[in-house]
């Protein structure tokens, strides 16, 4: 069995809205798998299901084979969480942030090693609150590493960041990504999906409406005899924006 | 057990790091207890005589009850000597049971050795009374006021204070404390984060708590500590026995903060919450004043505020060097408020 997690027929209602509609899908090991939509779409409730953060109305996910609503415990020891817009104690540094964390798994874990892993060391006895937004996500990663989890989620971890921070972000994932882990992100960066995800799925209204690798959707876009209006140009803003300002980080 | 001990490490880490909070706990009382030191609420303006009647006649004490420079209460000898001894009293007079208007008979008038100045006044008022008994009588021999020097352990007004404030900080870092800490943990998501973690969640609740507590005891060292050295407060009962009364009513006052931030949403709806349960116990449990002024009614539904129990508990071991086995109302007052308190805490209480 190749998929480290599977998905069926999940859903979730708040009152009269349906969050996630009975979506299935699987994910396979060592691969990166995008869920994209607009905001909305209930990819952060589909992910906060999976991560037992949220009971399930119907469905089942199975994590490494494991029931996500008979047995969370074991569940949350396998997977690691990057929560939208999660934060961490004040006053604990990020070493001894990653060590508590380490603890709360059980382990004892190399912090130095995890703070490399997110390029932020020399950080290492900085507070949460005085980093950048790109450093505050990528060691919200380090901290979901801590338990060397099977399947890693990231929920819209570029959102908000300035170009450079992104890409820079893709670089850590990308180095995650090749050394095994499997990762499932969140985002409505199309261009990000495009350059990080093995295969996507896209979500509208609670449902998926397509499940593909990239080039494959938009293979099947020209199929159908899609053109686009304009000339493709071959550069855009944001390749200006990079040339001007460069690649390397503004945050100290 | 490890996890509890490092989660415990950490919380206390991250509350000395805090300097708002030291501030608040530890300093900010401290500050009270010096502002107060100034105010002189000892003996103004009348003298408080104890008067012990062993005699039918009560002439001399209906003379005497009018006069407005003395504060007169009456009580029995072993009582009132107490009093005086403890600083309650600057003179009590004890009339012997041969009393009559008209004699020549020896009342003991005995002095708190520390007050001179209102011992000599209230010994010059009560010879003129005396005098003016047999005056009426025309030449008769007169009473004899024998006075007797007693050594007081006389209390102070911040004898009174420093319990009192001590007991109000412990009710504040522990209501404001948990129910801002945890509102704020709460909305920032960093509660969420470690729901996703398969941490047990009551482990991390025992880390606060037992954090809270030894900071607590640290409040109750501190200020006994800091009270005796600086603001000469007469100190004689235990160490212990404080911080044991103190640990009561620091759990009620954390479970009440506990329920509060499970209440409220942000930290805009924890203030009013917190301000409307701790003001009214500030003002009227006896924190500043003695509970003795308010009217009837009042005192009597202050009686079972916790923060009256906690005062009253701290205070009286502190300065009257009461034991356990004296506070006894207290420590079952404390115990009800827990059961309560907690009971609310564990109901109210969310993570998200």
């Amino acid at each position: 069995m190749n998929s480290v997690l599977e998905v069926s027929n999940l859903k979730k209602r708040y009152g009269d809205l349906v969050a996630v509609d009975g979506i299935s899908f699987n994910v396979t090991r060592g691969e990166v798998f995008g869920i994209l939509g607009p905001n909305g779409a209930g990819k952060t409730t589909t992910l906060e299901m999976i991560e037992t953060l949220r009971p399930l109305d119907s469905g089942q996910v199975l994590l490494d084979g494991i029931d996500v609503q008979r047995e969370p415990q074991k569940v949350k020891r396998l997977i690691g969480v990057q929560l939208q817009s999660s934060s961490f104690f004040d006053k604990l540094t990020l070493t001894e942030l990653l060590l508590l964390f380490g603890e709360m798994y059980g382990r004892q874990v190399d912090a130095t090693a995890l703070l490399d892993e997110a390029e932020l060391r020399d950080k290492a006895k900085s507070y949460v609150v005085q980093l950048s937004g790109g450093q505050k996500q990528r060691f919200s990663i380090a901290a979901a590493l801590v338990n060397d989890p099977v399947i890693l989620f990231l929920d819209e971890p570029t959102t908000g960041l300035d170009p450079q921070a992104r890409r820079h972000l893709w670089g850590v994932i990308r180095r995650i990504r090749s050394e095994g882990k499997t990762i499932v992100i969140t985002t409505h960066y199309m261009e990000e999906a495009e350059e990080l995800c093995d295969r996507v799925a896209i979500m509208d209204s609670g449902r998926i409406v397509a499940n593909a690798p990239p080039q494959e959707l938009v293979r099947q876009l020209l199929a159908k005899g899609f053109k686009k209006e304009r000339v493709e140009r071959l550069a855009s803003l944001e390749d200006v924006f990079l040339d001007l300002t460069g690649h390397s980080l503004r945050e100290e | 057990m490890r996890l509890k001990a490092k989660l415990m490490l950490a919380s206390f880490k991250m509350f000395i790091r805090q300097r708002e909070a030291i501030i608040w706990t530890m300093l900010l009382p401290l500050f009270m207890v010096f502002l107060f030191s100034f105010v002189k609420f000892d003996g103004i303006g009348h003298v408080t005589v104890g008067i012990v009647n062993h005699s039918p006649d009560t002439t001399l004490v209906s003379l005497l009850r009018p006069i407005q420079a003395l504060r007169i209460s009456e009580g029995q000898e072993d009582q009132e000597l107490t009093r005086l001894k403890k600083g309650d009293r600057s003179m009590v007079l004890v009339i012997p049971a041969s009393f009559q208007t008209i004699g020549h008979d020896s009342l003991t008038l005995y002095l708190n050795a520390e007050r001179p100045q209102e011992t000599q006044a209230g010994t010059l008022i009560l010879q003129r009374a005396l005098d003016e008994l047999v005056f009426q009588q025309n030449n008769l021999p007169r009473h004899v006021l024998h006075t007797e020097l007693v050594n007081s352990r006389n209390l102070t007004y911040i004898d009174f204070l420093l319990p009192g404030i001590l007991a109000m900080s412990i009710m504040q870092s522990g209501v404001f404390g948990v129910a801002f800490g945890f509102v704020i943990l709460k909305k920032r998501g960093i509660l969420r984060r470690l729901l996703a973690t398969p941490m047990n969640t009551s482990d991390f609740i025992f880390a606060q708590v037992t954090t809270r507590l030894l900071v607590l005891m640290t409040q109750v060292l501190i200020m006994v500590g800091a009270g005796v050295l600086f603001f000469h407060l007469h100190f004689i009962g235990s160490l212990l026995n404080m911080i044991i009364v103190g640990m009561l009513g620091g759990i009620v006052f954390l479970s009440i903060g506990f329920a509060l931030s499970g209440i409220s949403k942000s930290e805009d709806q924890v203030a009013p919450l917190a301000n409307l349960i701790t003001l009214p116990m500030l003002m009227l449990s006896g924190v500043f004043f003695s509970r003795s002024n308010l009217p009837g009614f009042a005192h009597a539904i202050t009686n079972f505020f916790p923060l009256t129990y906690l005062a009253d508990g701290l205070r009286s071991i502190a300065i009257e060097g009461a034991t356990l086995s004296d506070v006894i109302p207290q420590l079952i007052g404390l115990a009800v408020w827990i059961v309560i308190t907690l009971f609310i805490a564990i109901k109210a209480f969310r993570w998200e």
